[in-house]
């Protein structure tokens, strides 16, 4: 599904590794009954070979393809820098997970939410809308900080970021000034 | 190889120095279903280790330096490198060492590995949660939902007509899984593998592995470690020495 984040792993890593591929985008508010054939609990992604071998789970998913594709090898050789590599996953799975309220230190925004924030309006800015059955807790904690008077009066204009971001990438020195006016 | 019956470090401890060449360090503790997966690992491929067991009750401060999140299994080798989340620990032992390889070279069979190790993502927490409250009257939905989770597991079996779970020798999946299966007769939940004849077969089975059978724990000790661990003791971790 276009928007779903956990799919987008695995096309990044289809992608880096020049990896030829066809996708088929499933409807995941409808889904068709076949596709429970793919996955028993029709999540996305999963990926098909020609042998008709199916894997799912996006990370599960990834590594296959490191493993299976030649190439750029996308996780590190060294036992310890693959093992570091998933440690941090770990991490950021804790960061998703250490939510059981509305923010990320209770009822109320506290510092954490203001720590966290301008990350997460950055990716919010790209307009990378969240899956529909993922991290719903996240774009709750999005939505509840956009109503914060804080956050709202220091909200980065997207068309001004993506103007800003432009001309940062070609090293272009006005690009600190995007959208000034004077 | 080193500590396995000895007390575990606690708080006021003083930090242990680094670790000698040639060997690989673990910090456990004896009752940890998490860290008898390390353990498992180390056993089977027979890697040379020491092993520290830390007081979960009592943490000493310099543990934390080892892993931020306090837990054990963490593994530290000669070179002060540190690596912690228990699976993390075994896949990592296995491509660092040789010898007998627990994950499979094919790309396939070792995503199918851990596939299969996905299903069993749920069981841990059942059996934490039944243990807290099996001395409360109900906890028929828990065993409902713990039966429901095996049944995954027993359908593996049953489509890949195997004994273990990679095959027809014991592999990563089945070390990995094996700590909680070993406490189901002790926590009096034996009867939710009654409808799983072919998870029944594979615990006999598993009881055969010379590592499974080199780390049994002693369920009486298992038993009286239970206890303690829930009534917060300091004593708990060291039970029985």
């Amino acid at each position: 599904m276009r928007f779903c984040p956990y799919a987008h792993r695995t096309r990044l890593v289809l992608r880096a590794k020049g990896i030829r591929h066809e996708v088929i985008n499933i409807n995941l508010r409808n889904k068709p009954e076949w596709y429970y054939t793919k996955h028993p609990f029709g999540q996305i992604p999963v990926l098909e070979n020609s042998k008709c071998q199916l894997i799912y789970e996006s990370v599960i998913a990834c590594e296959y393809l490191d493993d299976a594709y030649p190439g750029r090898k996308l996780y590190p050789y060294d036992p310890y820098e693959r093992a570091r590599q998933k440690m941090l996953l770990e991490l950021f799975y804790k960061i998703l997970g250490y939510q059981n309220t509305i923010f990320f230190g209770g009822d109320c925004i506290s510092m954490i939410d203001y720590l966290f924030w301008p990350w997460f309006e950055r990716l919010d800015v790209y307009g990378i809308a969240d899956c529909l059955n993922h991290t719903p807790a996240l774009r709750l904690w999005t939505a509840a900080m956009k109503q914060d008077p804080t956050v709202c009066a220091l909200l980065i204009d997207k068309n001004i970021f993506l103007g800003f971001l432009n001309l940062y990438f070609q090293n272009n020195p006005d690009a600190f000034d995007y959208g000034l006016t004077c | 190889m080193s500590g396995a019956s000895a007390r575990s470090l606690a708080k006021g401890s003083a930090p242990p120095g680094p670790v000698p060449e040639g060997l690989i360090r673990v910090y456990s503790m004896r009752f940890c279903p998490f860290a008898q997966r390390t353990l498992l690992v180390l056993k089977a491929k027979g890697i040379r280790h020491e092993i520290i067991n830390i007081n979960l009750k009592n943490k000493p401060e310099w543990f934390f330096k080892k892993n931020p999140f306090g837990l054990v299994p963490v593994l530290e080798n000669s070179q002060g490198q540190l690596i912690y989340e228990s699976a993390i620990t075994c896949e990592y032992l296995d491509e660092a060492y040789p010898g007998k390889k627990l994950l499979p070279d094919d790309p396939y069979e070792k995503a199918c590995q851990k596939m299969v190790f996905e299903l069993f993502s749920k069981v841990p927490s059942l059996v934490t949660s039944f243990l807290r409250r099996r001395n409360e009257e109900d906890c028929s939905g828990l065993k409902a939902e713990l039966r429901k989770e095996l049944s995954k597991l027993e359908e593996v079996l049953t489509n890949k007509k195997t004994t273990f779970f990679g095959g027809s020798s014991l592999s990563m999946t089945d070390y990995l899984i094996w700590p909680w299966f070993e406490r189901l007769e002790i926590l009096e939940l034996n009867d939710c593998v009654d409808h799983t004849p072919k998870l029944k077969l594979w615990m006999a089975a598993m009881r055969q592995d010379p590592a499974v059978s080199a780390l049994l724990t002693d369920p009486k000790a298992l038993r009286g470690f239970f206890n303690l661990y829930l009534q917060n003791s300091p004593e708990a971790c060291d039970y029985g020495l």
